[in-house]
């Protein structure tokens, strides 16, 4: 009997041998194609008619574009299963995949720790002002001259959590050892155990209550700019966002404003509206914490992440369902 | 009776009203602002006599430059107590203090919490090589070629000079899911503050075994350069190494040269051999992240320290001990 197909879209970095695995269930086939019209090309030519899951990276998106309604359609009606490596999966139009009877997962948990730890690192970094001091000192003036403003410590301050998954409590942990005070708001309230006794607030009161703001929540169409100019109004003068989410839940522009203004007093980000390119405003400031999406960027994770991921193709080969299907689709 | 007179040298950043408000009981004098030339004469014409107690920092190091011998020898000689702002005092010379009967005090704790959360900051930034892409972002190019960085869940931190920061790094460290392992050179006692789930090791098996070394001891005659380049050749190939303590704890040529091999995979360095000098092969290197002493550099924290200044002069003056005299006094004593 042939084996099934899978088709790979993206790189494996790490997990080499896991992959290779695979090679014993599974023919692996890789796009010809280095753009959406080839890749579109190359599906309806019948190349992928024989495939029947696909792994794709976040980066792949540079040859397929966004898996939505208009690729859907054209996928190979072989095609059951997209295991996703990553745990934002907002390049997916899910709706689209289960009309057409696609199974989408993607990679929770493995991600917690490094995103959490980098959420902390850009904590830190916002509040203790620490960018401009290492600029100034990078370039030749130690301390700065004049030096900047003094930094904030964070024990005693509140930490708003929006967004309470996996992430979001890992983060809680990690902060209380620093001594701060977590509160969240989700779009349920969590049980006494799963949120370590964090206290549950309106949004609203989020906002209006948190001395730093960290958004931990997923991107799609209801929470797209779900922070913008109204909510930066209502938040403490001198906040700290911190996003190791996705950039467009918050109005960049917004948040540029907000800065200039002093509302926002400095942030944190690791995701930017349109990555890779960074608003001008965001780059010019000294006094805010930069870093290319990095949240899950160490070998350890990266490693974790493909083989959860792999699990997930293997998984729907031999047993014709995904290890972790994404939440949209748990009934399916 | 006259009241007793206390000067301060250097700024006060925070707390002035409480300084202001030691006066009329305190006659207040000061030296804010100047240079070491021009305050050492003003000592030696008399213009400070009748002093007993000063207030003064680390900061006032950039104005008068250290309390060494030479300052000290020509303090007038009513002083009977320097009070100083900072938890490490190595700009003061104690022993000199000593001879001449003059009681020094520091900040001990104030710092803890300020001084765990920057060497927290530079591990994480050290583990995930950060400078590389944080560079290319402000540049205009997202990240450049980054290379991934590591986790610290599972790592071994080995901590040297496990006191009230070190405990602070211990506590922090745990929480990301680090393995705790420390070395002192003296044993603490058994009612120390040790953090409890830390095991204590020998010098050369902190070494040996730890992923990351976290510099967290006083700087003295017997810990200079306590890392140099036979500690470096017994590390593990990769350590990364966090320095908030003092820069001279560390021999810099031979941890340039140990990161040019590849042997030490990151750095994260708040202190420096000759501060504010910095090496301009730290200044340039992608696998070192640095910052410019500012260990205890936040509003809270600095404002916490010259309270516990003032509050030493208090004791002093009007009980006749200090709060929180320096430990090399008090073993003395």
């Amino acid at each position: 009997m042939t084996k099934p197909q899978v088709l790979l879209l993206g790189e494996i970095d790490h997990a080499h041998k896991a992959w290779a695995s695979i090679s014993e269930i599974a023919d692996v086939i890789e796009p010809k194609a280095r753009s959406r019209e080839e890749f579109i090309k190359e599906c309806e030519s019948g190349a992928f008619d024989k495939v029947v899951a696909t792994y794709r990276t976040f980066q792949s998106v540079a040859i397929t574009g966004l898996i939505d309604e208009a690729l859907v359609k054209i996928l190979p009606k072989s095609l059951k299963f997209i295991a996703h490596n990553g745990a934002g999966y907002d390049q997916i139009d899910v709706h689209a995949c289960t009309a057409h009877d696609i199974r989408v997962s993607n990679v929770p948990t493995a991600v917690d720790d490094a995103t959490a730890d980098t959420n902390m690192f850009l904590i830190l970094g916002a509040l203790r002002g620490f960018n401009t001091s290492m600029m100034a000192l990078r370039n030749g003036h130690w301390k700065g001259s004049p030096p900047p403003p003094l930094g904030h410590d964070p024990q005693g301050k509140v930490l708003g959590i929006l967004g309470m998954g996996g992430i979001g409590r890992n983060l809680k942990k990690k902060a209380e050892a620093f001594g701060m005070t977590v509160q969240y708001y989700n779009r349920s309230k969590l049980s006494e155990e799963l949120s370590g006794g964090a206290k549950y607030v309106s949004f609203e009161e989020l906002l209006k209550t948190s001395d730093i703001l960290s958004l931990n929540l997923p991107l799609n169409k209801q929470t797209r700019h779900i922070i913008s100019t109204k909510e930066f109004e209502q938040m403490k003068k001198g906040v700290v966002i911190i996003n190791t989410a996705r950039g467009a839940v918050m109005d960049e522009a917004a948040l540029v404003v907000a800065l200039e203004k002093g509302q926002v007093w400095s942030c944190g980000l690791d995701v930017f509206e349109e990555e890779p390119k960074v608003h001008s405003g965001l780059i010019a400031n000294p006094h805010v914490m930069l870093v290319p999406h990095m949240g899950t960027w160490t070998v350890e994770t990266q490693t974790k992440m493909e083989i959860w991921c792999i699990d997930n193709v293997r998984s729907a080969i031999e047993k014709g369902k995904l290890m972790s299907p994404v939440g949209e689709q748990k009934d399916m | 009776m006259t009241p007793p007179i206390a000067l301060v040298v250097g700024p006060i950043f925070f707390e002035d009203a409480k300084w202001q408000a030691l006066a009329p009981e305190v006659t207040l004098k000061e030296y804010r602002k100047g240079t070491r030339e021009e305050f050492i004469s003003l000592l030696k014409s008399g213009t400070f006599d009748g002093a007993e107690a000063i207030f003064r920092s680390n900061e006032s190091t950039a104005v008068t430059g250290p309390f060494t011998e030479e300052i000290v020898s020509v303090l007038p000689s009513t002083v009977k107590y320097i009070c100083h702002s900072g938890a490490g005092y190595d700009n003061i010379d104690v022993e000199a203090c000593t001879k001449r009967g003059i009681q020094v005090s520091n900040t001990p704790h104030c710092n803890e919490d300020a001084v765990a959360d920057l060497t927290i900051y530079l591990m994480i930034g050290a583990l995930r090589q950060i400078t590389r892409p944080n560079n290319a972002l402000r540049a205009g190019k997202w990240r450049g070629t980054i290379v991934p960085g590591h986790d610290p869940q599972g790592k071994i931190l080995g901590i040297l000079g496990m006191g009230g920061i070190g405990s602070g790094v211990a506590k922090r460290a745990e929480a990301f899911g680090m393995k705790i392992q420390y070395h002192n050179r003296h044993p603490l006692p058994s009612t120390s503050t040790t953090h409890p789930s830390a095991t204590y090791v020998s010098f050369d098996e902190l070494l040996s075994t730890s992923d990351v070394i976290s510099l967290n001891l006083a700087l003295s005659h017997g810990t200079e350069h306590i890392l140099g380049a036979p500690e470096f050749a017994q590390m593990k190939k990769g350590v990364v190494i966090v320095n908030t303590a003092r820069g001279g704890l560390i021999d810099e040529e031979a941890m340039i040269r140990a990161l040019d091999e590849g042997k030490v995979f990151s750095v994260g360095l708040d202190v420096f051999e000759n501060e504010p000098h910095v090496d301009a092969r730290l200044l340039g290197s992608e696998k070192v992240v640095i910052s410019p002493h500012i260990g205890a550099a936040t509003v809270e924290t600095m404002a916490a320290m010259e309270r516990l200044v003032i509050e030493n002069i208090k004791s002093a003056l009007f009980d006749g001990k200090l709060l929180t005299q320096v430990h090399e006094q008090l073993v003395k004593s």
